[in-house]
């Protein structure tokens, strides 16, 4: 009989380790650890290119993790990417005329949305929009340029 | 007798080992309610395939885990993308190799035992026995089995893969120097709950599970009652779970793209 | 039950516990039974013999429903073996024990518990009731010391007394013997044979023994019947049996290598098959 316990507790303890393993891998190790980050308030910003950028991607301020990409629209209007964050209520102090700019985490990292403090004594609310912007910085462009740019000076030495 | 079973085509042999497995799911399925009879048992087979296989899987997957960080890091440094490290870690050991990893270490060393086990008690008579006594052996022996083993895959998989992520971020953050936060938020903004951790871990080891188990527990109950027929089906069931985890891992990766 | 009546009465019906008439079975074309008819009577101990493969042991599992006969018709206890279903089977199987060659214990469980588990899987009795019974049943073998050994730990001899006990948990009203003597030393042979009466004359259990040893047969059985050819050949008093005439029983008793049981497997010419037949 106490065998028997013992396989029923030890097959118990075995069945709440998995569990925990997958609620470890699930809240702790995926996109909902951003989700579930309490009470949040929404600004928007327009870009005319978001590059790579998705949803969930983060938003960060001063390189310190803000909040998160909630949606990204086309503006079918202006033909402009409507981009609607999520920023945590405790961040509630960022000056109005801030501005966003689509950046990129190293060379291949990914893409993020990075807030340039202004210095307004007002601070964004809920549902307002950061006027100035400024879109991705597309790597094929900039490559391109490279290249020409790099290509002419050498034809100049000759 | 062993020339005309030389001469049988292995491809026919093993399109009838797939059917008559095949055939055996629903006989297993059909005596779920009557083995409720038997929960205890089942309870008991958790522990014999769950969690005496803990300690195998969590080694694994910590080394797994460990080796791919310092794969990984080596490559990414050269485009300057260590960052990610944390992410290729988790997205690989979700969606492939912790499921894969873990079936193939769950039919090694749960599912050879459980043939074995079943195979010995045909050749000893137990089954027969049990019979005897009025106790439906699929319902006793084998259903318990195969339940315990479709609810233990998922979990040991869960394991694997936390460890896993464990030791990546031990290799990684600890001795290779990425950013902790770096590497926890690559990876929480890249790696999504649904597509990686319940399609790829919990899916995939509940296939897995149920086909390893189903594999092993009719490699046993089909066993010739001869030691060589016990040794035969144990090699049988490692070599036939092995392709079909592979080959349902493609599969299911095909769906679920 | 309609069937017993119709063929012969239900005066043999009562006065044995298996009836078999015309019995066929055939394993691919092996023929094993070829109209087989049989009778064992109630309360005593009857002992089935043979040469090895003519399928003794597939009597008996025609007798537990393990295996169906391709044709015939089988009664144990007046039900139609042949005809009951899964259910039907079982709670017949609930009065038979069985005693296997080989013991057949579960290797899982210790002696304690393999002879509770016939209680354990078809009752819901209170533990000290299933303890009293276990350890009379224990007793009742000379193993109740040995309650807490695991089947791997104990001898041969010692195995088939266990699961002796565990066929007898039930008070079942037949027992079927397979083999019961089969590698045991002359001590545990007699400890056995002990058993087999003892539960036959103070039980009053029905008794079937399949079994080549004929000194031991004469000691124990009642009433004995020889299978050979898918039928039984002769069948009477363990004693006076050998002598009834027949070739089968002289060379079965006699042990002659060469009778109606040749000691050569069926085979072409021999002369031919060396090739000196056609040459000569």
């Amino acid at each position: 009989m106490t065998q028997r316990r013992s396989h029923a507790v030890g097959t118990g303890l075995f069945i709440v380790l998995g569990f925990a393993a997958l609620a470890y891998l699930a809240t702790q190790t995926t996109s909902l650890v951003n989700v579930s980050q309490g009470a949040s308030y929404t600004l928007k910003a327009r870009f005319t290119n978001v590059g790579q950028l998705k949803n969930r991607a983060p938003v960060k301020l001063a390189g310190v993790r803000i909040g998160s990409v909630q949606s990204i629209q086309l503006e079918p209007a202006k033909l402009d990417a409507l981009v609607t964050m999520s920023i945590d209520k405790r961040y509630n102090q960022i000056p109005e005329d801030s501005s966003a700019s689509v950046l990129t985490s190293g060379l291949l990292g990914d893409q993020y949305i990075g807030i340039q403090p202004g210095g307004s004594p007002n601070s964004l609310k809920n549902g307002d929009e950061l006027i100035l912007t400024q879109s991705a910085v597309q790597l094929e462009d900039l490559i391109g340029k490279f290249m020409v740019n790099g290509s002419s000076g050498d034809s100049k030495k000759k | 007798m062993s020339e005309t079973a030389k001469r049988r085509n292995i491809l026919l042999d093993g399109l009838e080992q797939i059917g008559d497995a095949g055939l055996f799911l629903p006989t297993l399925i059909a005596a779920i309610p009557r083995s409720m009879r038997y929960f205890r048992e089942t309870v008991r087979q958790l522990w014999f395939v769950g969690a005496m296989s803990l300690i195998i899987i969590m080694t694994c997957g910590l080394f797994v885990g460990m080796v791919l960080s310092l794969q990984l890091y080596h490559v990414l440094e050269i485009f300057g993308g260590t960052a990610s490290t944390g992410t290729v870690v988790a997205l690989a050991v979700y969606r492939e190799l912790g499921p894969v990893i873990t079936a193939l270490l769950f039919a090694g060393r749960a599912g050879t035992s459980m043939t074995a086990e079943i195979g010995l008690m045909r050749a000893t008579d137990q089954l027969s026995a049990m019979e005897m006594m009025a106790v439906d052996p699929i319902a006793f022996v084998v259903t318990p089995r195969f339940l315990a083993g479709v609810i233990a895959m998922p979990l040991l998989c869960c394991v694997f893969a936390a460890m896993a992520i464990f030791g990546g971020h031990l290799v990684g953050v600890t001795w290779l120097g990425i950013d902790n936060g770096t590497f926890w938020s690559n990876m929480t903004s890249n790696v999504d709950v649904w597509k990686d951790v319940v399609d790829g871990v919990l899916w995939k080891g509940l296939a897995f599970g149920a086909v390893v188990t189903l594999i092993s527990v009719h490699q046993g109950y089909t066993t010739p009652p001869t030691s060589e027929g016990v040794a035969n089906a144990t090699t049988r069931t490692v070599v036939a779970s092995s392709i079909a985890i592979l080959a349902l891992d493609f599969v299911l990766t095909a769906f679920m793209m | 039950m309609t069937e017993a009546n119709d063929s012969s009465g239900s005066e043999a019906n009562n006065n044995s516990m298996v009836r078999a008439r015309g019995l066929k079975t055939s394993f691919g074309s092996r023929v094993i039974f070829d109209g087989l008819d049989m009778d064992i009577p109630r309360g005593k101990i009857t002992a089935i013999m043979g040469p090895s493969g003519t399928g003794k042991t597939t009597l008996l599992k025609h007798i537990t429903g393990q295996l169906k006969p391709d044709s015939g018709e089988l009664l144990v206890d007046g039900k139609n073996v042949t005809q009951l279903n899964r259910e039907g089977l079982y709670d017949l199987r609930e009065e038979i024990g069985y005693l296997f060659q080989n013991s057949a214990l579960l290797t899982d469980y210790d002696v304690y518990e393999n002879v509770a588990f016939p209680l354990r899987q078809h009752t819901r009795l209170p533990e000290v009731l299933v303890r009293n019974i276990v350890l009379t049943k224990l007793q009742a073998v000379g193993l109740r010391g040995a309650a807490k050994l695991m089947p791997a730990e104990l001898s041969g001899g010692m195995a088939r007394r266990v699961a002796l006990a565990r066929a007898i948990v039930f008070d079942p009203m037949l027992i079927l013997y397979d083999e019961p003597f089969v590698g045991l030393d002359p001590i545990a042979l007699n400890q056995v044979l002990l058993l087999i009466r003892t539960l036959n004359q103070t039980l009053g259990i029905t008794s079937v023994l399949v079994a080549h040893e004929l000194a031991a047969i004469q000691q124990v059985a009642d009433h004995v019947m020889l299978v050979a050819n898918g039928k039984v050949v002769a069948a009477g008093d363990p004693r006076s049996i050998a002598d009834d005439g027949s070739p089968w029983t002289r060379q079965f008793f006699g042990g002659e290598s060469d009778g109606p049981v040749p000691f050569h497997y069926p085979a072409a010419d021999y002369a031919a098959e060396l090739g000196l037949g056609e040459g000569a």
